[in-house]
């Protein structure tokens, strides 16, 4: 395969939420940039099986993609737009409790920035690709620029009701995804397939919405199908470029940069600075994983057993319940925020736990079918010694390289949350009137995030608040892993917002001739 | 609770790979007209199942979602092509195919083929009472747990459980949200 000769500006492994957004902030400053992608190009309008019924498979689950195409199909390869082509598209702003946990309550990390520094960057990102949601004037959740909110269910109302008399306050969740038309973009169609790739870009995905216009700078070019195993750094301490292996010709190749962005989502970007062995001079590189954790109860709510079905699973969730318990008295740190509602009817195996037989049996499914309700309540967890990121060199995959390893151990505090958190969501529900179906005993692992952490100390953390490597002055390290604390609040939108914070920095530095 | 975890992940497993066009709709078109008498002549042929077996195996799905009078909610088990997603589904799982082939020998022992319909229900309901009481202890309990599992999730979601009886009508292209007036 012919190298590129071409060198860039900008390198930026990964085309996600980071990468994407990295890479139209940086184009439209007239910087050169290179995306490589070890996924192939995929066409959100065609390429996804968004509209399809499970009773069009034998196995009836419902293919993520259409015969023929290709992508999502490893970690390492998903395709231009990553996991924003099938995201949930939550978009919340951190506020400063989120920020500043360690000086607050003595638990987790403190980031070496703080709210004000990231507002402006948020702003930036609602202009740009557009978020609905309400003014809803919270300290915790700070207000940012929106579009409409999207009406509320029954299921919310009903939900709201119940969550009033405990005196909490639900709202219209936050999302990247368009209430009206905008941006050449139009408004959600309400079909319900949010997580199945949206056919018409309400949604945002980072190829749509801000690689595919950036291309019109002629400053970006995107290359696929290549799945980097190595970020090449010289005797001079100095990122070159990065090698990849072609996804389907397994043929090697290199990309020249002046400056090296690693997005690639938090434990793969860990695990290819691990293979490239860069970046850990503080020993800190992989430690400090700390996924949100997520809990469930399934239930059924009374005010809507036996009502006539309604077509309103459009848009998935439509409201939230934002952290209420870091304002009270609990015997944790941190706290928990709750997502509902945002099942999709197709999902329904709940119906094999429904007790009975025959036309009973029936009725029994058909009666709550109306009702039924997911609320999955999302809890921070701190660091701890036993929850790290490393390589198994034993297990080597499709392309040859090591996989990467998540270790995970909930700690006390963390499971502290998880009982607090279920406990609430069962006691919201009960106080909506609800059959409870099941409550979920074992916190799973969600919004993977920490590994590069954030901090001002190049010996306890990996990367700076641009960050930037401490190790290396001209590598840069954009997405979840970089988060020194989690927050209970979905993290993409902080993500994108460090990415626009970092293409200043680099642009600047470029300028500058520093990088 | 193993158990059921280890069912889930059976159906999980099957996997997004593996999954060609079915023909439940013309299944279902087929099978609309039929009763449940005529149970063996309109099944379609299986794959994994011996044919009097999987004659048992319908005849039991139908027990546990049978067709009711009137519509909406008419169409049972067999119209929904339930025999053949589990015939599909025990044949690419070495542990349904345990479950199943004690199962079958228990149907047999008991001469489930034979039995009239009163007989058949005196038969199987203090299963689904045991499995509904959560004592799924025996062989035959754990062969109806995986039978009822997997006849609800064939059914409910076949074109017959998920649109004609549920009345689904998703993913579909609105204009406007239908927002909550009524709560």
């Amino acid at each position: 395969m012919a190298q590129s000769v071409k060198i860039y500006d900008v390198v930026i492994v990964g085309s996600g939420a980071a990468g994407g957004t990295l890479a139209a902030h940086l184009a439209r400053k007239g910087v050169d940039v290179a995306v490589v992608e070890g996924g192939p190009k995929i066409n959100t309008r065609t390429d996804f099986n968004t509209h399809a019924m499970p009773w069009e498979f034998a196995n009836r689950q419902i293919p993520r993609m259409k015969p023929g195409k290709q992508g999502m199909a490893s970690e390492r390869a998903r395709g231009l737009g990553g996991k924003t082509l099938t995201w949930n598209a939550v978009a919340w702003r951190q506020s400063h409790r989120d920020f500043k946990g360690k000086s607050i309550e003595g638990a987790g990390e403190d980031w070496p920035i703080d709210y004000p520094d990231l507002a402006p960057y948020y702003e930036k990102i609602e202009r740009e690709v557009g978020v609905c949601g309400n003014y809803d004037n919270l300290p915790d959740l700070p207000d940012g620029v929106f579009l409409p909110p999207v009406p509320f269910k029954c299921s919310d109302r009903l939900i709201a009701k119940g969550a009033k008399k405990l005196g909490l306050k639900i709202i219209h969740v936050r999302k990247s995804t368009l209430s009206r038309n905008q941006f050449g973009r139009p408004a959600c169609h309400f079909c319900g397939n949010c997580m199945a790739g949206c056919d018409v870009v309400a949604k945002y995905n980072s190829y749509d919405c801000h690689m595919l216009p950036a291309l019109k700078t002629g400053k970006l070019e995107l290359i696929p199908n290549a799945v980097v195993r190595h970020v090449v750094v010289n005797g001079e301490n100095r990122a070159t470029g990065v090698r990849y292996v072609h996804r389907e010709t397994k043929q090697e190749g290199e990309v020249l940069g002046r400056t090296v962005v690693v997005s690639c989502a938090c434990v793969q970007s860990v695990a290819l600075l691990q293979m490239s062995n860069i970046a850990n001079s503080s020993g800190q590189l992989g430690k400090h994983f700390i996924p949100h954790f997520t809990g469930g109860v399934e239930a059924f709510l009374d005010g809507l057993k036996g009502t006539p079905l309604k077509n309103d699973e459009g848009f998935l969730d439509h409201a939230y319940l934002p952290s209420f318990m870091h304002e009270r008295k609990r015997d944790y740190a941190r706290s928990f925020g709750a997502q509902f509602g945002y099942q999709n009817r197709r999902s329904i195996g709940w119906a094999r736990e429904i007790k009975g037989m025959g036309a009973d049996y029936k009725q029994a499914v058909k009666d709550r079918y109306p009702a039924f309700v997911v609320f999955s309540p999302y809890g921070e967890m701190l660091p701890n010694a036993h929850s790290y990121i490393d390589l198994d060199h034993n297990r080597k995959d499709e392309f040859g390289l090591p996989s990467a390893r998540r270790h995970l151990a909930w700690g006390p505090n963390d499971k502290l949350i998880f009982n607090d958190m279920q406990k609430w969501a069962a006691e919201i529900l009960r106080s909506a009137g609800a059959e409870i179906l099941k409550i979920h005993d074992d916190p799973r692992p969600n919004h993977e995030l920490g590994g590069a952490r954030m901090g001002s100390d190049p010996r306890t953390s990996v990367v700076d608040a641009q960050c930037r490597a401490h190790d290396v002055p001209n590598l840069y390290v954009i997405d979840g892993s970089v988060f020194p604390s989690a927050s209970e609040k979905n993290p993409t939108h902080t993500i994108m917002a460090l990415a626009a914070r970092a293409a200043d920095d680099i642009a600047r530095r470029l300028q500058r001739r520093e990088i | 609770m193993s158990e059921r975890r280890e069912s889930l992940k059976i159906i999980g497993s099957i996997g997004a790979t593996c999954a060609f066009p079915f023909a439940a709709d013309e299944l279902y078109a087929q099978q609309e007209h039929t009763h449940t008498e005529g149970v063996a002549a309109k099944l379609p042929e299986p794959k994994y199942f011996k044919k009097d077996d999987f004659e048992m195996i319908a005849a039991l799905a139908e027990m546990i979602i049978p067709r009711t009078p009137g519509a909406p909610g008419a169409p049972g088990a067999l119209d929904a092509g339930v025999p053949a997603y589990i015939d599909f589904v025990v044949s690419r799982s070495k542990p349904q195919q345990k479950l199943f082939s004690d199962g079958v020998a228990w149907l047999r022992k008991n001469k489930f083929a034979k039995a009239p319909a009163e007989a058949r229900l005196a038969l199987i309901k203090p299963l689904c009472d045991a499995v509904d009481n959560g004592k799924v202890d025996t062989p035959s309990r754990k062969f109806f747990r995986a039978m009822k599992s997997l006849t609800s999730d064939g059914f409910w979601t076949s074109k017959a459980g998920m649109a004609d009886t549920l009345g689904y009508r998703g993913a579909s292209i609105l204009g406007e949200y239908p927002e909550c007036r009524e709560h």
